[in-house]
């Protein structure tokens, strides 16, 4: 496969992932459009941002253990990671603190940030779930195939 | 116990015993570290499931009435689509050919239960209220669901090779699981009307492209990380080359096993 094919192929499979999306977007825009979810998606998507950045930072914080193994075990890498780790933390609580910027339905800062974690925890659920289910089921449609025959040609 | 604490003890703990026994059970080399680990995996879903009762008055506790929800049609689903998958055409481990009929009799009650959860009366609900991570989860999963199955079957047309008839059960089903998002876009269900549903669908959208941008931007930062770490480690020593007597000794080595004899 040439390089302009594998570029176009990609393409077409991220497009193919988002038409859906863009599908349920116009059939929402003629119902009128979902009015409020506009102005609470931006503190969501920020949130979102912010959370799974440090989460996913801590996630691979736990994963250099494994780097370090087959390095004598450095601490610079962990250090770093770490601080990365310390950094989302203190940017979500300084984004917080900014008024009603990433404030949803939360009375303080530290509610808002346990909803974001359990929040997050329920999501990846749904991510988990659903990916599962989206290989498990091509996985069946391709075994519920009958067999291939390759017929090979003689020499 | 002041409520935080107990939060702490019954909630908080046992969430950090799953990723806990997770990494213990994977990074393990012996056994018993790999049981220990799913252990104390098993102990954390459970301190989760039963935190609604441990600490009701945290409102964290709900999402552990969700997983108590959704374990019942979950494992359905995928042990269905287990038994679907390894009863048709593979190579290794086949299942008897009755498994299939089990494993599509599994999807199907997982998938109406689901259905069942959104529209009819068995909405995960507390105290009267509709739990709110409920309204995270479906959307959540109806949405990448029916964007991952439209993504594979293109991906199965383009990249596999004649693969069409696959590709098409694939759109099929990504377009059956959006006409369920558009019904639940427009019919009410018993608990969560059909604004409620387009509002939080929207949410789980902002909610899935923050999570990607944020999981992204840490891939990127522990990439970054490991180079510059590499690149400041210095350059290995040299070592002085190998001797006439080394090099005898290695010569003798290749000749006894190099060439064949008359034996063989």
């Amino acid at each position: 496969m040439n390089e302009d094919r594998l570029v176009f192929t990609w393409r077409a499979m991220l497009l193919a992932f988002l038409l859906p999306l863009v599908l349920l977007w116009a059939m929402d825009l003629t119902m009128g459009g979902s009015l409020g979810a506009g102005k609470d998606s931006l503190p969501r998507f920020g949130n979102a941002i912010l959370t799974s950045y440090t989460l996913g930072s801590l996630v691979l914080l736990g994963n250099l253990f494994f780097y370090a193994d087959s390095r004598q075990r450095p601490f610079a890498p962990l250090f770093g990671m770490l601080s990365a780790a310390i950094m989302g933390v203190v940017v979500t609580v300084l984004l917080l603190n900014q008024g009603s910027l990433l404030m949803e339905d939360n009375g303080s800062i530290r509610a808002q940030i346990f909803y974001n974690i359990v929040h997050m925890l329920v999501s990846a659920g749904a991510i988990l779930l659903a990916l599962a289910l989206s290989l498990g089921f091509t996985f069946s449609t391709i075994t519920a195939q009958k067999p291939r025959r390759t017929v090979f040609e003689e020499e | 116990m002041n409520p935080m604490a107990q939060a702490a003890l019954w909630f908080w703990l046992p969430a950090a015993l799953v990723p806990l026994g997770v990494w213990i059970s994977l990074s393990s080399k012996t056994s018993s570290g790999t049981n220990f680990g799913r252990f104390l995996a098993g102990v954390g879903m459970l301190g989760i499931v039963t935190s609604p009762w441990t600490v009701p008055e945290s409102p964290s506790s709900a999402a552990g009435h969700l997983l108590g929800f959704i374990l019942g049609p979950a494992a359905l689903l995928l042990s269905g689509v287990y038994l679907i998958a390894f009863s048709g055409h593979v190579p290794v481990g086949r299942l008897p050919r009755s498994d299939r009929r089990l494993g599509v009799m599994a999807f199907v009650i997982g998938f109406v239960w689901f259905i069942g959860m959104h529209w009819w009366n068995l909405t995960p609900a507390l105290e009267g209220q509709v739990n709110r991570y409920w309204l995270v989860f479906w959307p959540t999963f109806l949405l990448l669901l029916t964007c991952l199955l439209s993504g594979a079957a293109l991906s199965l047309r383009v990249i596999g090779d004649r693969r069409a008839t696959e590709s098409n059960v694939m759109w099929f089903a990504s377009g059956f699981v959006l006409l369920l998002i558009l019904l639940a876009m427009m019919v009410d269900g018993r608990h969560v009307d059909a604004d409620t549903f387009r509002y939080h669908l929207w949410l789980a959208g902002a909610d899935l492209l923050g999570t990607a941008v944020g999981l992204s931007i840490s891939i990127l930062v522990f990439g970054l990380i490991i180079f510059l770490h590499e690149r400041s480690l210095p350059e290995p020593k040299s070592i002085a080359p190998p001797t006439d007597k080394e090099f005898a000794h290695v010569a003798s080595i290749v000749a006894a096993n190099l060439g064949g004899g008359e034996n063989e």
